[in-house]
């Protein structure tokens, strides 16, 4: 067994050891979900063909208005190299990040940048919160490595040491573990959110059930704020995909700043899922926009790293499918099979080069070993796909 | 991520025959009882029969525990009696079932276990168990319990320690 970082989650874990031995892959502390991308990893064929280089950069070279999108999923060497690539063809450069996320990090909410990481929630975080977050079913190892069963140097009991609450619009398997379990309807975390704010505040605004919550439980709910020292809200697609997600971020960044008027630490971390979002959000600044992608304006999709056809919203997967695309990434999915031209390309986790965001902004360089095999990286392909392209326009 | 139901299965059943097997452990109270003298003659702790055998199903006791159980004419419900408990002597005797079916490899199980906290420390902060030393360990994105015999539910502790069902959010982990 060797050391290796996963990338099948945002937590990119760099704990986890794996072998493959007669193509049969072991591993020690991967998580269902990163074992599975391993084997899947493991099991793909790729090399490219100069041919369909060449066939790809012919396709870009010629576009009127292209677009360079996905990118949530290669390194963020890759990204850099995706970034030049839309500048030499005077591209759009788009990702997933841009549904939720990149809004997010340029709220005000995160004026400062993250503030803390990972490892400070596990040294220091006493009362924690999932916010319309789930981390059972996508960052598997989130409570137990980071926010909740682990000790740390001020939680030394570990979970005996913390206090746990889940806010989500339905029953979720992170609510087993937590002693405040609040189930709201849908679109109500910003009342749920000043109504807390207010009773912090010392204004009695619980009187009787709020939003379908006992008062009893809610004040105790509010009581968890108040007699800890280090409050960490974890806030997920729940509170940033429902169509208020300024209102909800504004009233988190009310709240942390409540708190800390109290003189007591409170801070907002992001629950992003897909591997590399904030390596996406780190290279490429600024608000980013779907609506051109939604109205059908491009005529050529560069699509990296990502199954977009599969992932995307309807309208937005129906519009990119009707552009003629070009595909670079792992083998598999809609988006390879739609493809005009494919380019496979070897999955980090096998390539054990380059680095990669964790979601909490720390960078996670990759392992090399036994199974690497650092050719075909997606980084490489679109190095030589710019100089094609460049080459072909001049 | 998609998971094969042929190999989440295989898996569940080897894992349900390694740490159940033949060894089923759920003694009937009643079916003790019977083979008991029934006397109620107060010379054992729990001072009546019935007690004694609710105490027997759950291995707080053995049979040698019944001072008339070991006297003549009762050698047969002796010895009947210490192969009915046997099973619960030895590791396959946990009463505790791993669903792999159910379970996500979250890592919490090796976390919260104390054993594994002390056979292997920097699990007490999150980092994935490595060792052979551990009660668990997550092998193949899936948890394994790979040493049953060293956890506290066992002899010589036999504490009533639930942590590793308590913290499995998906109810993989189950305890009786």
């Amino acid at each position: 067994m060797e050391n290796i970082v996963c990338n099948g989650c945002s937590l990119l874990c760099d704990d986890v050891s794996a072998e493959v031995a007669s193509k049969t892959v072991n591993s020690l502390g991967l998580c269902r979900l990163g074992h599975t991308h391993l084997e899947t990893a493991v099991k793909h064929k790729v090399s490219s063909k100069d041919k369909d280089l060449e066939k790809a950069a012919e396709i870009l070279a010629n576009a009127e208005k292209p677009l360079l999108f996905g990118w949530a999923h290669v390194t963020d060497e890759a990204i850099k190299e995706g970034i030049e690539l839309a500048s030499t063809l005077d591209g759009h450069f788009a990702s997933i990040a841009d549904f939720g996320p990149r809004s997010a990090m340029s709220h005000n909410i995160h004026a400062k940048g993250l503030e803390i990481d990972l490892e400070y929630v596990r040294n220091n975080g006493e009362f924690i919160i999932y916010w319309g977050s789930d981390p059972s079913e996508s960052l598997h190892r989130h409570p137990s490595r980071f926010a909740v069963l682990p000790r740390g140097e001020k939680i030394p009991e570990g979970i005996e040491s913390r206090t746990i609450g889940v806010v989500d619009v339905r029953q979720t398997e992170t609510m087993k573990m937590a002693n405040h379990r609040l189930v709201i309807p849908v679109g109500t975390d910003a009342e749920l959110l000043d109504t807390i704010i207010s009773e912090i505040e010392g204004k009695s605004a619980i009187k009787d059930k709020v939003l379908g919550i006992p008062g009893g439980e809610l004040i105790g709910f509010v009581n968890g704020f108040q007699k800890s020292d280090c409050t960490v809200i974890f806030y997920g697609s729940g509170l940033i995909n429902s169509g208020n997600h300024d209102a909800n971020l504004t009233r988190i960044a009310k709240l942390v700043e409540v708190l800390r008027k109290k003189e007591k630490e409170a801070y907002a971390l992001p629950m992003f899922v897909q591997s590399n979002t904030m390596g996406i959000i780190k290279n490429k600044q600024g608000v980013g926009s779907l609506q051109e992608i939604a109205n059908g304006e491009y005529d050529i999709s560069l699509i990296v790293g990502d199954d977009a056809l599969a992932n995307l919203p309807g309208p937005l997967a129906k519009a990119l499918a009707k552009t003629k695309i070009v595909y670079v990434g792992t083998p598999g999915g809609l988006t390879d099979k739609r493809a005009e031209v494919s380019i496979h390309t070897t999955d980090a986790i096998i390539a054990g080069v380059g680095t990669m965001t964790r979601v909490d902004m720390n960078e996670v360089q990759f392992k090399k070993w036994k199974a690497s095999k650092d050719d075909d990286t997606t980084r490489d392909i679109l190095s030589k796909l710019r100089e094609l392209i460049r080459m072909k326009k001049s | 991520m998609e998971y094969t139901e042929n190999q989440s299965n295989s898996n569940f059943k080897e894992q349900m025959f390694n740490y159940y097997g033949d060894k089923t452990v759920k003694l009937n109270p009643m079916e003790i009882y019977n083979l008991l003298p029934k006397t109620n003659c107060k010379l054992c702790e729990p001072k009546t029969c019935m007690a004694f055998a609710t105490k027997l199903a759950l291995g707080d006791i053995s049979p040698d525990d019944c001072p008339p159980l070991l006297e003549s004419g009762f050698e047969k419900n002796l010895e009947k009696l210490r192969e009915m408990v046997a099973p619960m002597l030895s590791a396959e005797a946990t009463g505790i079932k791993l669903d792999e079916d159910k379970c996500t490899g979250c890592n919490n199980c090796v976390v919260v276990c104390p054993v594994d906290v002390a056979a292997e420390p920097p699990t007490a902060e999150g980092k994935a168990a490595m060792s052979t030393e551990t009660v668990f360990r997550v092998e193949n994105g899936v948890s394994k319990i790979i040493n049953l015999e060293k956890c506290r539910r066992f002899p010589p502790d036999r504490l009533n320690c639930r942590v590793c069902e308590q913290y499995c959010c998906t109810d993989a982990i189950e305890i009786w």
